[in-house]
Formats: structure tokens, sequence, C-alpha cells
């Protein structure tokens, strides 16, 4: 039964980082950056949560407001930071410091502001009830799957017929093209940041509601998205979710073996095997770097 | 007064390495690693564990504890092996977080949380010393290192491998043992400033050697200037006294300085990058490589 209880634990936290993972992958897969500031964008999303439940807002609006957070991090970090490094040189380095240099601020003002350690919203909703003898759900698990499988299938419908999703991959695919016939790339990147950054709102607020936040709670987002996206394949938006959900039920069952602090590193070590063995991924094509 | 500043030089003096030997790996290899706080601690664990259970003697923790970091090198020479740019960072992001667990919860060799306490001070051959002599002469060592060995045939043969790596391979060089021997090299570096930093302080801790620490050495590099030899050391110095810098603005908490120091120098990396990639010191028209 503990078995049970933690994969379903396992797919509770597994949809939340195929969320986080989905967003990343996505832009990635259309601009090419490799945003290392996507963890500001959960971090951000969780506490604007924290803080308006704790006003005594409803959550809709606490929710709304995360939402609408993470979405314009995401867009100004492409608009102030990315657009006007890439007009002069856009190298991986620059780009990783610059996102790394906005990571460490957003993780510190919010220390500042909010205060630091864990802290998470109590509702109803994660309250746990036993369901089968010995095993314990909260109303939020269904919510958490429900949420990540209706984001997705809107997801891949906007991909597949939307004329912007059927864009965004083509950018992913070829940007000169692009141009050629007439789309203007520069919107639709700031479209791929903004949809990104809106898919790790979500989640972080459904990891307020369960398991807590902290400050620091960003560097973990990262490591799990990039972790998924490399695992899932570079530039599948698929591979990314599915790893992601994986590597949440690894490291929950990870739990029957050994000690929480230690959750984390099961993630670490498949992406370590990954990148030492298969630096392509499942789902992904040999990359020609 | 001259405690105060004897201590600060000393500090310099060991994140002077640390920063001259990242930027070894960052600026020379091309190999961004934001591990390099995990080869710092490790140097001192094994610096601290000398000093305790053999003799405090500075040059033997020293030599054990390049050793140490050096052969442990090796978890972020496999992965800048197999792959480069944002797989290399995140591969090292992962050991970064791994190490700070394993160092909190490996309680007989690392104290845990509570750390080592107590480590003798050090001496020279029987001779109680002073460990900024010490960290001067072996800042000035990397130095000298890291300036040869850039201008002589390894060095040059770094940069090809990091501007060019399959052009490099085809030309004969080794790049796997080039790579190899650099990430050694760095490591050994970060290990020895560790071992000065536990006989500095006489005691060490995980908090010392967490994330925070990896992007401060990182943010001393950049700031600086990558690729060029004088800059970490500037980076060092300007970072290093901007907590003593801030302690006398009377509006900002003692407790929220470091958030405070953190903020601007996280801002600091974002502009420079957005407005002067090459940092303080760099050359402006050199270009640069793209990863």
């Amino acid at each position: 039964m503990l078995l049970l209880q933690l994969l379903l634990q396992g797919l509770q936290t597994g949809a939340l980082y195929a969320l986080t993972a989905a967003g990343f992958a996505l832009i990635f897969g259309a601009t090419r950056i490799f945003h290392f500031a996507h963890g500001s964008a959960f971090t951000l999303a969780g506490y604007t949560f924290l803080l308006a439940s704790g006003a005594g807002l409803p959550w809709w609006a606490g929710a709304a407001g995360g939402i609408a957070v993470a979405t314009l991090f995401g867009i100004g970090m492409e608009r102030l930071v990315y657009r006007p490094i890439q007009r002069h040189e856009g190298s991986f380095f620059t780009v990783f410091v610059a996102a790394f240099g906005v990571a460490v601020v957003v993780q510190n003002l919010v220390g500042m502001l909010a205060g630091r350690g864990f802290a998470s919203v109590d509702t109803p909703l994660s309250r746990a009830s036993e369901v089968l003898p010995e095993v314990f759900l909260a109303p939020v698990f269904w919510i958490a799957l429900g949420v990540a499988a209706m984001l997705f299938a809107a997801l891949s419908a906007f991909l597949g017929r939307h004329p912007a999703g059927v864009a965004l991959r083509a950018l992913a695919q070829n940007p000169d093209l692009i141009r050629t016939y007439g789309l203007s790339s520069s919107r639709l990147s700031v479209l791929a940041f903004a949809l990104g950054s809106a898919l790790a709102a979500p989640a972080a607020i459904l990891a307020a509601m369960t398991s807590g936040l902290n400050e620091a709670i960003g560097h973990h987002a990262m490591l799990i998205s990039i972790a998924a996206t490399i695992v899932g394949g570079v530039g599948s938006l698929r591979g990314a979710a599915l790893a992601g959900l994986m590597l949440g039920v690894a490291e929950s069952m990870a739990l029957a073996v050994v000690d929480t602090q230690w959750a984390e590193g099961v993630s670490f070590l498949v992406l370590f095997a990954f990148i030492l063995f298969r630096p392509s991924g499942f789902f992904g094509v040999v990359q020609t770097r | 007064m001259i405690a105060y500043a004897a201590n600060l030089a000393t500090i310099v003096a060991i994140f002077g390495i640390l920063a001259a030997t990242l930027n070894f790996l960052i600026g020379f290899a091309g190999i961004f690693s934001v591990a390099h706080a995990v080869f710092f601690g490790l140097g001192a664990y094994a610096g601290a564990q000398v000093a305790l259970l053999l003799v405090p003697d500075a040059l033997l923790a020293c030599l054990v504890a390049a050793a140490v970091a050096g052969g442990l090198s090796l978890a972020l020479a496999l992965p800048a092996l197999r792959v480069r740019g944002e797989y290399f960072v995140a591969a090292s992001l992962g050991l970064q977080m791994m190490a700070a667990t394993l160092f909190a919860e490996a309680k007989p060799v690392t104290g845990g949380i509570g750390g080592l306490v107590g480590i003798p001070r050090p001496t020279l051959l029987g001779v109680e010393v002073d460990v900024l002599p010490a960290a001067l002469s072996a800042l000035a060592l990397i130095l000298v290192l890291t300036a040869r060995l850039q201008r002589g045939a390894f060095g040059r043969s770094l940069r090809a491998i990091r501007d060019a790596e399959s052009a490099a391979e085809a030309l004969g060089k080794n790049v796997a043992a080039a790579k190899t021997l650099a990430v050694a090299f760095a490591c050994a570096g970060a290990g020895l400033a560790g071992a000065l930093f536990a006989l500095h302080l006489s005691f060490v801790n995980v908090e010392s050697f967490t994330m925070d620490q990896s992007v401060l050495v990182m943010a001393m590099v950049i700031i600086g200037g990558t690729g060029t030899l004088w800059g970490p050391l500037i980076g060092a110095v300007i970072l290093l006294s901007l907590p003593s810098g801030l302690a006398f603005l009377p509006f900002i908490p003692a407790t929220e300085v470091g958030a405070v120091q953190q903020i601007i120098y996280g801002l600091a990396m974002t502009l420079l990058m957005i407005f002067r990639p090459a940092g303080l010191v760099g050359d402006l028209a050199k270009g640069r490589s793209t990863a």
C-alpha cells in the first residue's frame, strides 16, 4: 500500500513537473533560447498566489494573478533581456549569465519581501482522506491531473490547428523561412515566452497548495525542467511532458528506499545518465552542435 | 583595524584563487561550471580533516585538499567530455545541488549542518603561521600558473577546442585529455582555496559551499571580465567589499545585507550581459566563442 501511495503522490508531483517542463520546452523549441530564468516564473506565480490568499482574496483571483504575473515576466524577459542581447551577440554564455542574474535577483527579492523558508496555502482541497485502506488522497490530486491533462489537450490543439500555433512550430524548424512568409518571428517569440511562462503558473499554484514553496524553489523547478527537456529529447514537447511525469513518479517511488532530501537526487541521476549515455534523449534526434 | 584588513585580504586572496581557476575553466576551456563551490567545499573538508586528525600543517592540508578536489573533478570532467553549452550547465547545476545535500548529510566526514569546528591554527614545519602569507603566495602561484598555461601550448589547444572542437580534433589535439586536465587543474585550485579557507576560519559548514557561493564566484569572474588575467581578481575585490560597503548604509537592515548584495550582483550580471558582455576589464573588440 505504501508503494501505491507513493505512486499516486508521484503522479501528482509529476503532473506539475510536466507542466513546468512543457513550458520550458516550448520556449526552447520555438526560440532556441535556453531560458534559465524559467524557474523564476514558477516562483513568482506561486508567491503571487500565496500573497493573494494571505490577503483574503478568493482563490480564482490569486490564480489569475499568478498566471498574469508569470506571463508578464516571460514577455518582459524576452523584450528586455533576450532581445537586446541577441541583437549584438547572443552567444550561449551571454544569454545564460543574463538569465541567471535575473533568477538570482528574483530569488532574493522574493526572500526579502515574502520571507524565507517554506510557506504554503492550506485549503480544504489539500486535506487528504482515506480512499482505499491505507491510501490517502486529497482532492488536489484530481485537480492536478485534470488541469495538466486539460492544458495539454488545449496546447496540442493550439499547436496543431491554430495558425499561430502552426507558426510557432514553423519558427522552431526554420526561422528564416518564417520571415520569408511575412510572419513576424519577433512577435512569435514573444508568444512562445508568454505561453511557456503561463504554463509554469498552474504548477506553481498547485505546488503552493500541496508541498509548499520556498524562495529557492526556482532552482528546483529549473533543474526539473532542464532534466525533463533533455531526457525527453530537445525539441519534443510531448517528450518533455512525459519525462516530467516520469521524474515525478521516480522521485516519489525512491522515497520507499531513501529519505526525502535525496528525492531530487533521483532526477539528477537520471539526467546525468542521459547526458553521459544518450544526450539526445528519448524522442530527440541526434543534434549536430 | 589591521586585523580587519588582514582578514579581508585573506578572504580576497582565497576568493581570488577561486575566481582565477573558474575563469580558467570558463574563459579558456569554455566549460561553464556552476559547481565551483563543490570543489571549494571538498578541499575545505579535506584540509580541515587533515588538520583535525593528523597535523595542522598548512602545506600538507593544501596538498591533500588539491589532490582530493582534483581527483573528484572527474565528476565534472565526464559530462564535459560528452556535452557542451546548455547541457553541461545543466549537469553542473545538478552536481552542485546534489553535493550540497551530500555535504549536509555525510555527517561523519563533514559534520553535517553543524560543520567542523575547532580546526587548529596552521603550522609550517612545526612553526605556527598566519594564513595570509600562505593565501597570498598560493594566489600568486595560481596566477603565474594560469598565465603560463594560457600562453603555452596547452592553453592554445584549449582555446582551439573551445572555439572549434572538431577542427582541433582533426588537427590531432587530444580533446578528452586536454579538457580533463583543464578541469582537474581548476578544481585542484578550488580545493587549495578550500583548505586555506578552512584553516583561516577554523570552522567550516555546508553553507559556504552551496549554489549561492558558486554564483558569487561566477559573478566575480563575469563582472571582472572572463578570459582576462586580472579581471576575476578585480571582480573578487569589488564583490567582497560590497558587504562592508552596504553595512554603512543605514536603511538596510543587517539581516537583509546578504540578499541586497545578491540582488546587486545578479542585476550587475544581467546588465553587463546586455550592455557590456566582455566584463569590466574585458576587451570589447576581441571576438568570443559562441559555444
